[in-house]
């Protein structure tokens, strides 16, 4: 079998039998359990919290595009940041550890090392993100009797290019910043950079800055015209950031 | 004979810090070469340079026959490398790891059975079930030893492949390497002196980052050795070392065990004819002369322990 599939057999395993299958499965799953939750008993539990200082103000019943909104704001907030912080060691806590001396020693190049990373971990988290849809279209549609499909779909589909970029942005960190903590660091900075230039239309309409928000526009049933263009740039930086961290990965000194 | 490994002028710097000094080094194809040097020698640094994990600053390193710095999977398919503390995935379980790894050379299934059943054995894992993360030192290193024998290198590269053993472990892997002699290259760096002059042919002493000395291990002690006289008197034994350094033919003097006289001599037949009649004149009964080899651990206390 060729090394970059016996590489890949081991960075699947180590998902299912390490910390790995636990926290970013519990994480997604529980929004995907408490969207449908929070916006069917929202306006009652403020109801009952705020009593009479609401001064007769009802608030509109939930919908299933509540439901969708409040599951991909968690998605595009929350677990961007456990995919940053989790994904901080993604190259280095192999270089630290010094497992990645023993396997790249062997016939296996480091370009094969990080991409095959980067590739699994975004399976790994596709995979989540449909267990994720699936979980809280069927909810949706228990809680509030029907649930369009295309809202949830089209929407999480999109967050997942942009966890993509994500994941791809943190193998970039984790190739050049030898601490995990450190990367993590960065990733936080980039949100932060990202969030403040999705303020800026033609940012946000032709680079990932835009995609959480594009998001959150299919969720709430609106139409985006343009998607194509950030849904495209996105994968072609996360592309880019990939071979950018294996170039700089093949350069560095284990 | 071909080189296994050649490095012409190789220099490894970290800033202004030389860690290696224009090292030129040839180790034979087939040979058991010792890698000897205190911490700190660079040792370490040379197995990096060899293996690819590290780039060097100047000069050059041939691994059989490849630049190491370019050659990539040509060189990674012949060896077999043990770093100094191996790491694992610790989740894994031995067997499992020596899949792992010789699914990486491309092994077809049956050949990695058997070479895993038989490698499991040779580090005394066979009937241990439990994962990597529960094992002591002992054990990772003796599995960082199989680890590095799945492919059947060419070349078996160990740093300090003995440091975390007892002595049963070091009895089997000097045996092991022993073994392999004529058959594969193995080199092995240690500062544990008596298991280069157990197993190696040729040796290579290191000291802060400059080659001290490369020869056959006889070769190297005739070069350096001189020889030595061991001497057991009755009585004055402190007067009769100083009278002994004072001879032409002492070049050192040293109190060994149970008050005996080391003394190093550049005339063995000299110091033999003299030493009775000196231990006479002074009163003394002579109660063993024996002249003894110098050993590889004096020859490497001499090359770079002189001002520490």
């Amino acid at each position: 079998m060729n090394a970059a599939l016996v590489f890949a057999r081991k960075e699947a395993l180590e998902i299912v039998r390490t910390w790995r299958i636990w926290v970013l499965p519990a994480i997604i799953l529980f929004f995907a359990i408490t969207a449908p939750l929070l916006a069917r008993f929202t306006p009652e539990i403020v109801g009952a919290v705020a009593g009479d200082q609401l001064g007769g103000i009802s608030l509109p019943p939930g919908t299933s595009l509540d439901s969708y909104g409040q599951w991909i704001k968690n998605l595009s907030q929350i677990t961007l940041f456990a995919l940053i912080i989790i994904y901080g060691g993604i190259i280095s806590a192999e270089t630290s550890s010094g497992t990645a001396i023993l396997v790249l020693t062997k016939p296996m190049s480091r370009t094969a090392f990080v991409v095959v990373k980067a590739v699994i971990h975004s399976v790994f988290l596709a995979v989540l993100a449909v267990v994720g849809a699936l979980v809280t279209w069927a909810l949706t549609a228990a809680v509030f009797g029907s649930a369009a499909p295309g809202p949830v779909w089209s929407s999480t589909l999109v967050w997942l290019v942009l966890g993509v970029f994500y994941i791809a942005l943190m193998t970039f960190f984790s190739a050049l910043i030898p601490s995990a903590a450190g990367a993590a660091g960065a990733g936080m900075g980039a949100f932060v950079l990202l969030a403040i230039a999705a303020l800026w239309k033609p940012l946000s309409d032709h680079s990932p800055a835009g995609l959480a928000g594009q998001a959150a526009a299919l969720a709430a049933g609106k139409a985006v015209p343009d998607l194509l263009w950030p849904v495209l740039v996105s994968l072609a930086a996360a592309v880019g950031l990939i071979v950018a961290a294996a170039l700089l990965f093949r350069r560095k000194e284990l | 004979m071909s080189a296994a490994v050649r490095a012409t002028g190789l220099t490894k710097s970290y800033g202004k810090k030389v860690v290696l000094d224009s090292l030129d080094l040839e180790v034979e194809e087939g040979s058991i070469f010792g890698f000897l040097g205190p911490n700190g020698a660079g040792k370490t640094t040379t197995l990096r340079l060899t293996t690819g994990l590290a780039r060097a600053t100047t000069g050059s390193i041939e691994v059989l026959g490849h630049d190491a710095q370019a050659a990539g999977n040509a060189i990674r398919s012949a060896i077999g490398f043990l770093p100094d503390v191996p790491a694992f995935y610790e989740w894994m379980t031995a067997p499992e790891f020596l899949f792992f790894v010789g699914g990486l050379f491309g092994m077809a299934r049956t050949t990695l059975h058997e070479r895993t059943d038989m490698l499991l054995d040779l580090a005394g894992l066979t009937d241990v079930t439990t994962k990597i993360g529960g094992y002591s030192r002992g054990m990772k290193q003796r599995l960082g030893i199989a680890q590095a024998l799945i492919n059947a290198p060419r070349l078996l590269l160990l740093d300090e492949p003995t440091s975390a053993l007892d002595p049963m472990g070091r009895k089997d892997v000097l045996d092991m390497v022993a073994s392999l002699r004529g058959r594969t290259t193995v080199f092995f760096s240690t500062h544990i002196l008596s298991d280069v002059e157990r197993v190696c042919d040729t040796v290579a002493i290191l000291d802060t980052g400059r080659l001290v000395a490369h020869a056959p291990i006889d070769e190297l002690k005739a070069r350096y050795g001189k020889e030595k006289v061991v001497v057991e008197v009755t009585d004055h034994a402190d007067d009769l070392a100083k009278a002994f350094g004072e001879r032409p033919w002492a070049t050192a003097v040293a109190r060994g065990a149970l008050g005996s006289i080391e003394i190093t001599v550049t005339d063995l037949g000299a110091a033999q004819h003299d030493i009775p009649a000196i231990v006479a004149a002074r009163g003394s009964g002579l109660a063993r002369l024996e002249a003894g080899e110098i050993s590889l651990e004096e020859v490497f206390v001499e090359l770079v322990g002189g001002e520490r």
